[in-house]
């Protein structure tokens, strides 16, 4: 057991664990942060998806010692209800959900995307960059129009609400 | 050894972390980016005692080039290496092939020292790595060795590396500005695939379009990546026309070994080597006319 300092979600937490849990238990288990699902717990399908640093990673190969001290954000980190993020939103205004598994790793995949980009992405563009996410109910369709819908909010809109 | 009970220890500087490898009496391995270890670690193939962990090792992180000769730090990423503008404009085959590593998530957390270091045969930049005549650096606390990647690898996983040796350096011949590379790939979709069949071409091509030099290698066709030396030496035949691009790509489906697999089997990988050879050459001299 070690104790490991995190930042998450933009608070300082402390767990004790053993230093090589995968992170994705830490936020589920001693964080209490269920967002982040484990769904192949082997990096091919991005339901375990978070925010190191501002780049999108998986959390279930990432050990608890190899994050210690690092800024993590998860879904929740993205925006909580009554105060969700434009993409969240967008989610639920194109309807881009239905089992909800997939759904959290997914926006924090989009908002690692649309935080790196100032335009309306192409299909194309928005396929590569969800291309470690999987989802085997919507069929991507609404996914790929919530994601363009958020992405031209946040353009139209810069800054105002949140 | 449960993964409850392994410990972890993470050097801050390559001296320490060299002097923990050297450490004998005990099992321990690295861990970088962890998209193969941490698998391993839970598929219980690889449960050490102790995780090295480097991760954060940022003195291995660079991409810098002096002296005709570009080296890359063994902990550079796959994101690092397709945003880098030197490697865009003198690696291009390199990048081409980091793009083609799983998807944004892998890209960002996967390093060009573990895709050696894991040795696979589908490993996606080592057909590129081969084709740019890298070299790596091993280092250990009291040895240092440069050897070229080709005697590096040598099997499924199987490396010279030895115990207590770590990859330090990445060094590779910047292309010229007459040199173009392309890294294709087949797998089973766009994103997230393991190699059924991958190519990576260079070739070094004179104004109207006949190629002077080439080298081809190949990925997923044989226990290592292997160069298509009969491919190659066909390349500076003639000007690259339909032809000669397919009398290439026919010997090409005799010069590869592949075997049958779970991912696909050894008849179709020949067919799918020889149609991303062409497929590539063709693709290759459509990049070289648009530029």
């Amino acid at each position: 057991m070690k104790s490991i300092q995190f930042i998450v979600n933009g608070k300082e937490c402390t767990v004790l664990c053993p230093p090589a849990k995968p992170l994705l238990d830490v936020l589920r288990e001693d964080l209490g942060l269920t967002a982040s699902k484990e769904c192949c717990g082997k990096g091919e399908c991005g339901s375990c998806s978070v925010l190191i640093k501002n780049e999108v990673v998986c959390s279930c190969l990432i050990l608890a010692g190899q994050a210690e001290n690092q800024v993590i954000t998860t879904c929740e980190g993205v925006g909580l209800s009554p105060n969700l993020d434009v993409i969240q939103e967008s989610f639920i205004a194109e309807g881009a959900t239905q089992c909800g598994y997939c759904t959290p790793g997914i926006i924090v995949s989009a908002k690692a995307f649309l935080d790196g980009i100032d335009h309306v992405p192409s299909v194309g563009e928005i396929k590569t960059a969800l291309g470690g996410n999987l989802c085997r109910c919507t069929g991507y369709t609404k996914i790929i129009k919530a994601v363009q819908t958020a992405a031209s909010q946040k353009i139209s809109e810069p800054e105002t609400i949140r | 050894m449960l993964v409850s009970e392994i410990d972890m220890i993470t050097p801050s500087s390559l001296p320490e972390c060299l002097m923990q490898l050297s450490k004998e009496g005990r099992i321990h391995r690295l861990i970088a980016g962890g998209t193969d270890a941490a698998v391993r670690m839970k598929e219980g193939k690889w449960r050490p005692e102790i995780w090295i962990n480097i991760k954060n090792l940022h003195e291995l992180r660079y991409i810098e080039e002096s002296e005709d000769c570009i080296y890359i730090g063994p902990l550079t990423t796959h994101t690092d290496i397709i945003h880098s503008p030197l490697l865009q404009r003198k690696a291009d085959v390199l990048v081409d092939a980091a793009r083609e590593v799983g998807a944004t998530q892998m890209q960002n957390m996967g390093t060009i020292g573990g895709n050696i270091g894991t040795a696979s045969p589908a490993g996606d930049t080592l057909p590129a790595l081969y084709v740019l005549g890298a070299r790596l650096e091993l280092t250990s606390l009291s040895t240092k060795r440069i050897i070229p990647i080709e005697e590096f690898i040598l099997g499924p996983g199987r490396t010279v590396l030895k115990e207590n040796e770590m990859i330090t350096k990445i060094l590779i011949k910047p292309q010229k500005p007459n040199e173009i590379g392309i890294f294709q790939k087949l797998g089973p979709r766009k994103a997230q695939s393991i190699s059924i069949v991958n190519v990576a071409i260079s070739l070094t091509l004179d104004q109207d379009l006949k190629c002077r030099e080439g080298k081809i290698a190949f990925g997923s066709v044989a226990p290592t990546i292997i160069r298509a030396r009969k491919c190659e030496s066909m390349l500076p035949l003639g000007t690259l026309n339909d032809e000669l691009i397919r009398n290439i790509a026919k010997i090409a489906w005799k010069e590869v070994m592949p075997i049958t697999d779970g991912r696909a089997t050894a008849t179709y990988r020949r067919d799918m080597a020889s149609a991303l050879l062409e497929r590539g050459l063709y693709r290759l001299i459509r990049r070289w006319n648009n530029h």
